[in-house]
């Protein structure tokens, strides 16, 4: 009986990792395919490692090798972006956890509520602000808002309340050490883990938000990786046939859009088991989600 | 001091971490100013040239670079704003706005985008009669001309004619033992025939974006019909409703299927090793580009006729779906550049054979030379440019650009319901209803009947 | 160092009102301050912002209502109203019952087997955003898809046009925004589910409970609130959907409308037509919705408290 239940559980667990992997595997098998493979041969054949390097000589002569550019801006921003977050952020959750002044509530239920908003939802009105700002066609239009990272600040502030011990602080005061001495002979030796936690989530929305440059970048050029996709896709003859020939020239098809999205992957998927540690450590153990 | 023997080594650990935060920041901070520089200094270059082309007009583009090697030539490859998408319109808001990032000239899919390109809020459209010579003007035909022409002014030139004429495979034709049909009552008797003696051959198909232009725009079905300042959308009169009841037996019977001709899905079907496009009504690019390029129908097989004719009204009117409008930006920098390449882009370009431009060029010298050229090429089963050059003057002139794309309210409203299963002849009202909204959403006046 | 929420219930523990607490008063602000611009700028700001230019004319005038009731009578604002709730209550539905359930079965048995799982469940979620949605479209094209036996005979299609049918969208869109997050929200779920006290499952066990009436009578009544959350958040999050009917609208040559979602309305509001202020208008109707929706889980779930 309980073999049953036990079997039983591990089918249900099973066919939903199929649901999950099955597409990732098709993913990373798709580029060694040619196109008419892709459709005749197995969804899991493996092609050949040449059919790899020619999409990628496609991929690249796209547009004047516009491909590496996109990949480049994705990791400015989301750097640029993750480092702004952690250098204001981090210290934000300190003060927010181990002090007390007039507003501290206020900025913490502000906080809260803007982490709690989708990442969708401002992006208009932000728009609209950086154009009143001048700021629209500039990366900042784009580096800026990412640096502002409520959850950030949140799970700092979570952080310094449970991590740092009164004793600690009181010990620090009665050496003599001033608040900035304090933070950094205290706060920072000890902020490892939440300055892991911060990058990799910082790191992930920002490679992955689509919405907000969208909007408010006008040079293909400047594009992240995400845009960019949404580009390519639009110059792939089976995706968008041109009215007036079938667009063959510009060499995007599907083995080609497969390893765009693969290599756009690859560095979250970095980024994700260098952090992994500090994630299971944070998260298994019962850490809010943004 | 205890604290600092207790973190004598997270010291090092600190260390690193304030340094790679530093680093970070300056990075941060130093390379957008760099990518702003490029910017700024894109403006100043008078000799650079922005182009934005789609997938098919690219090597037009690379071609005049490789003519012209000293000149700064900037090709951007787009979406081509093609069926009915609005990506140029979000971008010059967006360049109207930031006051930069004009190209200088874009190439675009949509015949009727120089009409709200000419108008506020966006004008990005450059008059073109001070930068292209009156007599080169000349050589277009008046059709084309007046469907660039805005407020009287001329604000594009068309790259082809795209009129609906009737491709058929010559081979299966013969070897069925069929006639080519001369008006659509035979076409569809035809189609009819074709389902019981040979099925799983087409005579045609509705799934494209642009079917209502092949189907309705030449039947002379009032959609978008411009009657002092009011726009006409009468999907109720029997010009539309007629050809309606002509097409749902055959989208029924399947000799019509509602799929794009574009897809992996209909080359699998009906192309290739399968060839078993039978006729299919189309526009005059459909030459090389579709048959050859996209369905790789073997060679010898595809001509074109005549278009056909409803019953023995005269004279006998075709749609026309596209015609390639080329843009110049009004703010650009380099407007005799710009004038230059789309002159040479239409009147000179003009390579033979498989490189040949996939449209029959508008520009009438041009036309001349790609229709002799086409008449020998070995693609085809029979000359198919007297069918061709014959039809380039019947396009309906009841049928008026206007600034709202009208490919996506057919593809959403009649090609899902389509494929559906639902008969175009239900689908005529919610399709009138439709374009009726997008009309008045685009602040027409719109009347119904 | 593992970091937790103060569980429901608990009563923070309160400072003396003499005792300064941590560094005191005003000495913890230089710390915040270099936050403050981005809260304001990006997090504040543009909520007033959207909220001015929604009750104002393009031309700065006072338009009282006039933006919100000329958008709602848009003819495409009320069907994409309707596409998102559809959307929304079947990615919510999924959440719940799959998430949860997915949860409470890795938690029965934690293992190694289990964290394995866990960890393929979570991949998709690198995924997120544009990336996410290339992978479907070539999941739902029944010719290349490894699931095509499943698309052809559950979904009933059996070309790439038949998969994103208008009726068959919000199911689509569900499944991909599932696909995306549900990894991410099994892990908060499993580490909610181990914020439960070991003893009153040991106790449970030893009055003879199995494993199933351990999972649905002790540990899911525990883990309401967490739920509760998840729902709202999902709720909030759904109705901004944006990237995806974008990219099939791309990909589908506009079958899929381009305002199938209501960001999608708005987007087009303001960058086609220009019409900024019923697009702020459009937003606001969305922004209310994320804010009731944030207020709720903030003042009434409990679960993020503030400490004084």
């Amino acid at each position: 009986m309980v073999l049953v239940s036990r079997g039983f559980r591990l089918l249900i667990l099973t066919a939903f990792a199929a649901f999950f992997i099955v597409p990732i595997v098709w993913l990373v098998l798709a580029p060694t395919k040619s196109d008419e493979a892709l459709v005749t041969n197995g969804p899991f054949a493996f092609g050949s490692l040449g059919n790899v390097a020619l999409a990628w000589d496609h991929l690249d002569a796209f547009s004047n090798h516009i491909y590496r550019a996109w990949i480049g801006n994705s990791l400015l921003y989301a750097l640029g972006a993750t480092a702004i977050v952690l250098v204001t952020g981090v210290p934000a959750g300190y003060g927010l956890a181990l002090s007390t002044f007039p507003g501290r509530r206020l900025v913490l239920t502000l906080t809260l509520i803007v982490m709690i908003m989708p990442a969708a939802t401002l992006v208009l009105p932000i728009f609209l602000e950086l154009d009143a700002l001048h700021l629209i066609g500039s990366v900042l239009s784009v580096i800026l808002p990412f640096s502002f990272f409520p959850f950030g600040v949140y799970l700092a502030y979570i952080y310094y309340s449970t991590a740092i011990p009164r004793d600690l602080l009181d010990a620090a005061r009665i050496d003599g050490c001033g608040e900035w001495s304090t933070f950094r002979y205290v706060a920072l030796p000890l902020a490892k883990p939440v300055v892991a936690l911060v990058f990799f989530f910082s790191f992930v929305a920002d490679w992955n938000n689509f919405f907000l440059p969208y909007a408010v970048l006008a040079d293909s050029e400047q594009y992240p990786i995400q845009v960019g996709l949404s580009n390519l896709l639009s110059s792939t003859p089976s995706f968008n046939p041109a009215t007036g020939g079938g667009g063959q020239q510009v060499g995007i098809f599907r083995p080609e859009l497969a390893l765009a999205t693969l290599l756009a992957v690859i560095p979250v998927a970095i980024v994700f088991l260098l952090s992994q540690r500090a994630l299971v450590r944070g998260l298994v153990a019962g850490a809010v989600k943004n | 001091m205890r604290l600092l023997g207790r973190f004598a080594s997270p010291r090092s650990k600190l260390h690193w971490l304030r340094r790679s935060l530093l680093l970070s920041l300056a990075m941060a901070v130093v390379l957008p100013a760099g990518a702003c520089g490029d910017d700024s200094d894109k403006g100043k270059d008078s000799s650079k040239l922005t182009i934005w082309v789609d997938a098919v007009r690219l090597p037009v583009a690379e071609a005049y670079k490789k003519e012209h090697p000293d000149l700064n030539l900037d090709i951007v490859t787009y979406d081509g704003d093609g069926n009915g998408a609005t990506t140029m319109q979000t971008k010059i808001q967006l360049w109207n706005r930031t006051g930069k990032g004009w190209p200088d000239v874009v190439f675009s899919q949509q015949v009727n985008d120089p009409v709200w390109m000419a108008q506020k809020p966006f004008e990005f459209a450059a008059p073109l009669n001070d930068l292209i010579p009156a007599d080169l003007i000349s050589k277009w035909p008046a059709p084309s001309t007046a469907q660039c022409t805005v407020n009287g002014k001329l604000y594009c030139v068309q790259d082809n004619l795209a009129q609906v004429v009737l491709w058929y495979n010559k081979k299966l034709m013969d070897q069925f033992g069929y006639t080519v049909p001369k008006t659509w009552q035979e076409w569809a008797a035809l189609g009819s025939k074709v389902a019981t003696e040979h099925p799983g051959y087409i005579v045609g198909n509705i799934g494209d974006s642009y079917g209502h232009w092949i189907y309705l725009w030449g039947n002379q079905c009032p959609l978008e019909q411009l009657n002092g300042g009011k726009l006409l959308i009468n999907s109720a009169d029997s010009h539309c409703t007629r050809v309606a009841s002509m097409l749902d037996p055959l989208v029924k019977n399947g000799t019509l299927p509602p799929l794009s001709v574009f897809t992996p899905d209909f080359a699998g079907k009906y192309g290739g090793a399968a060839d078993k496009v039978l006729m299919m009504p189309g526009p005059a690019w459909y030459a090389q580009a579709v048959f050859n390029d996209t369905l790789h129908i073997p060679a010898g097989e595809i001509t074109a006729a005549p278009p056909l004719q409803w019953e023995s009204e005269t004279p006998v009117t075709t749609g026309q779906v596209g015609g390639g409008p080329w843009i110049i930006a009004k703010r650009s920098k380099n407007l005799k550049g710009a004038a230059d390449f789309v002159i040479w882009a239409t009147t000179v370009f003009n390579p033979s054979g498989k490189d040949a431009r996939p449209g029959y060029p508008a520009y009438g010298p041009a036309a001349d030379v790609w229709l002799k050229d086409m008449a020998t090429n070995k693609y085809f089963a029979a000359d198919p440019t007297p069918a061709l050059k014959g039809a380039a003057d019947k396009i309906w002139t009841g049928w008026h650009l206007v600034t709202y794309p009208d490919q996506p309210v057919w593809s959403n409203t009649v090609v899902t319901q389509l494929v559906a299963g639902k008969s175009l002849s239900s689908l005529m009202q919610p399709f009138g209803d439709a374009l009726a909204q997008a009309a008045q959403a685009s602040g027409y006046t719109v009347i119904r009947q | 160092m593992t970091v937790t929420i103060k569980a429901t219930g608990q009563k923070p523990v309160r400072a003396q009102v003499t005792r300064k607490r941590g560094l005191g008063t005003m000495r913890g602000l230089p710390f915040v301050l270099p936050y403050l611009p981005f809260l304001v700028a990006f997090g504040i700001l543009p909520v007033a912002y959207a909220f001015y230019l929604a009750v104002t004319t393009d031309t700065g005038g006072w338009a009282g209502f006039d933006n919100f009731t000329r958008t709602v009578r848009d003819y495409r604002f009320l069907p994409a109203l309707e596409h998102i709730l559809l959307y929304t209550g079947m990615w919510l539905g999924s959440l719940i019952v799959i998430v949860v359930g997915l949860a409470l079965l890795l938690h029965g048995r934690a293992n190694r087997v289990t964290s394995t799982f866990r960890f393929l469940f979570y991949i998709p979620g690198a995924l997120a955003g544009a990336s996410s949605v290339l992978v479907w479209l070539f999941m739902l094209d029944p010719s290349v898809s490894p699931g095509s036996f499943l698309l052809r005979n559950v979904l009933g299609s059996h070309l790439f046009v038949e998969s994103i049918a208008p009726g068959k969208l919000p199911f689509v869109f569900a499944m991909i925004a599932f696909w995306t997050g549900a990894g991410g929200w099994i892990v908060v779920m499993y580490g909610a589910l181990n914020t439960i006290p070991h003893d009153l499952e040991e106790a449970a066990r030893v009055d003879g409970a199995g494993p199933i009436t351990i999972a649905l009578r002790l540990k899911l009544p525990l883990i309401r609130k967490w739920i509760a959350y998840m729902a709202i958040l999902a709720f909030a999050t759904g109705t901004q959907l944006f990237v995806e009917p974008q990219l099939v609208n791309q990909a589908s040559l506009g079958q899929v409308p381009d305002t199938w979602s209501s960001n999608q309305l708005a987007y087009q509001l303001a960058f086609r037509y220009g019409d900024f202020n019923g697009a702020a208008a459009v937003s606001v109707d969305l922004i209310a919705v994320a804010l009731i929706a944030a207020v709720v889980v903030v003042k009434r779930t409990g679960l993020f408290r503030i400490e004084d």
